[in-house]
């Protein structure tokens, strides 16, 4: 086997574990170790909480987060398809045609589901 | 920059397109489309089977050269057509019996066949990814589609984060691939790695196996198998066994002949492990088990070692092996799973062994259907399994890969052990209760063309063997 020698990635493995080994171990030999009557409520002081953080939230929350995601990574294939747009030409346009379409589906689909229904139901 | 050929694409165009129509269509019409949609998915899969071919000819690539089309590509993708066709066919039973009718699932095995589609035709890097990606992703929501059931939403949430862990290592593998070797198009890499590879790209290749493994659910990446094949639904299950398989395997194959063909001896150690560890852990895990979809998970696990053996070999009568077993797998295995659809008793539908318990007085000809998939599976002479284990254990003993034949056949033996029980079970044992009878029509078909079909391959193989052979020479520049 020729290119490149073995003993950089081997060497370039072990540098990984040493730091990650260091800076969890430095952590805990020299971090601060007490216990008092403040250390488990959130952030020591200011304001007490209230409840649990397992708090059953709205569906519609994650939905409309989901649909961040979702619609905000393709714009992003759009920005680039603006960039390449001269050197792409006319059959980038198509595509791209092609790809907002395939989009709008998706939204037909979820705006005819409800998903974009977002207020409490009456 | 030029408008791609696109009738190299018709098929999965044709699929993309009905996909989206069938989506838009269902969410119009609501939930009592859903028969109407499966039936015209099951349709859009036929006219996309009958296009295929149109495609073939000599070896064409298209789309600046992401996608690729020859005889392997026409005939893989005629396997995982016939086999999502067949699964879907048994499927609308099920959503109806079950209540479960909604209209999503078969779009969704629509847009999941339109990635092994694109699996087995990827001729570069990102396109393989994007492939299995859209395989993947429609599969895990597939997995988790009984969602009032814990079972299910546990076996779709576990399939989803094991898969996106083993998408995570094969993307981490392509980067130090594109990193080492400067490309991500197969023809490319096959030009750049003639003469030796450098150690990254190897790095590269074993994790770039790693999650292609997982996919296949292959012995050390198949932890996920039992528990998602036991929870997911059982038509779901019978689609997880076949299809993603046939296209795992066949991307698999065309990833380590083509690109990586200089490279073989390296990968070569790695894939008889694999194989070698599969047949294990598929013949004696399964020993204990006394779930048929927990046994089926095990088999598939055996079979998919078998099949390695095909890829292992690495020449031309290896993957001829590879395509015969995985033809045979589907029939065999698609039936089987029609039977245990049809296991029901008061309606509800059963899983263990024991249930099948005096099968042969109560349902004569599901049992005789049942015993010929197990004699199939298990690889008795002559049924069509031991032809299967015959061409790929013969393309190992005559690359000298004897250990690796004379373990294939040992483990066989184990494994007829778990299948001859089952015919024991059927044949011999008291019936306690029986199971339904009027078996639905869609299912009694699926079990009869199965049976059928592994029947004359028994005494007709010729066609199979050749058009396979040709596939495998197209692989191979042939």
């Amino acid at each position: 086997m020729n290119g490149a020698p073995i003993w950089q990635l081997v060497l370039y493995v072990a540098a990984t574990i040493a730091l990650i080994a260091v800076m969890i171990g430095l952590s805990a030999v020299l971090g601060p170790r007490h216990r008092e009557k403040a250390t488990v409520e959130p952030f020591e002081s200011g304001i007490v909480g209230v409840g649990t953080a397992r708090y059953r939230f709205p569906v519609r929350f994650y939905l409309v987060a989901m649909f961040f995601v979702i619609f905000d990574v393709e714009a992003v294939f759009v920005s680039a398809w603006a960039i390449a747009f001269r050197q792409v030409g006319w059959p980038g346009y198509w595509e791209m045609l092609v790809f907002v379409a395939v989009l709008l589906v998706a939204l037909a689909y979820l705006w005819r589901l409800g998903g974009l229904d977002w207020a409490p139901r009456r | 920059m030029e408008l791609p050929n696109f009738s190299l694409a018709l098929p999965e165009i044709f699929i993309a397109l009905s996909g989206m129509a069938l989506l838009i269509l269902g969410v119009f019409r609501k939930q009592e489309a859903t028969q109407g949609i499966a039936i015209l998915a099951v349709i859009t899969m036929v006219l996309a089977a009958l296009l295929v071919p149109a495609a073939s000819g000599n070896r064409a690539e298209t789309f600046g050269g992401m996608f690729v089309v020859d005889g392997f590509a026409v005939f893989s993708k005629l396997l995982v057509l016939v086999a999502s066709s067949l699964c879907l066919v048994m499927s609308v039973n099920w959503l109806v019996k079950e209540k479960l009718e909604r209209f999503e699932y078969p779009v969704l095995v629509l847009f999941a066949t339109l990635g092994m589609l694109l699996m087995i035709s990827a001729n570069n890097l990102i396109a393989l990814y994007l492939g299995l990606e859209l395989q993947s992703l429609s599969l895990y929501v597939l997995a988790a589609y009984q969602r009032d059931s814990g079972r299910a939403t546990e076996a779709g949430l576990k399939y989803f984060v094991l898969g996106s862990l083993a998408s995570g290592m094969l993307l981490y593998g392509s980067s130090l691939i594109y990193g080492f070797a400067g490309t991500t198009g197969f023809d490319a890499l096959a030009k750049a790695l003639e003469h030796g590879a450098p150690v990254g790209v190897i790095v590269g290749l074993v994790f770039v196996l790693a999650g292609l493994a997982f996919k296949i659910s292959a012995v050390p990446f198949h932890m996920w198998t039992p528990d998602v094949y036991e929870g997911a639904p059982t038509p779901v299950t019978a689609f997880f066994a076949v299809a993603p398989k046939i296209a795992a395997f066949s991307l698999l194959v065309r990833v380590m002949v083509g690109p990586f063909g200089a490279v073989t001896a390296q990968w070569q150690q790695v894939v008889v492990f694999v194989s070698v560890a599969s047949m294990l852990v598929g013949s004696f895990g399964a020993i204990a088990q006394s779930n048929i979809k927990r046994l089926m998970a095990y088999s598939s696990i055996g079979h998919v070692g078998y099949g390695l053996i095909g890829l292992a070999v690495g020449d031309q009568v290896g993957i001829r092996g590879l395509l015969i077993y995985l033809a045979i797998y589907l029939f065999m295995n698609v039936g089987t799973f029609a039977i245990i659809l049809a296991m029901r008793q008061k309606g509800r539908l059963l899983e263990g062994i024991d249930d099948l318990a005096g099968l042969s007085k109560t349902h004569p000809m599901m049992a005789v259907a049942m015993a010929i998939f197990m004699f199939s599976m298990a690889g008795v002479p002559p049924m069509a399994g031991f032809w299967g284990k015959f061409y790929v254990f013969m393309a190992a003993v005559d690359k000298g890969f004897i250990t690796l034949a004379i373990l294939g056949v040992l483990t066989s033996v184990v494994s007829a052990y778990y299948y001859l029980r089952i015919i024991k079970v059927m044949y011999f044992d008291e019936p306690k209760e029986a199971l339904d009878r009027g078996v639905s029509g869609s299912l009694t078909f699926i079990m009869g063309v199965n049976a059928l079909l592994i029947v004359v391959f028994t005494f007709i193989p010729s066609p199979l063997v050749s058009s396979a052979g040709a596939a495998a020479a197209s692989l191979f520049g042939g």
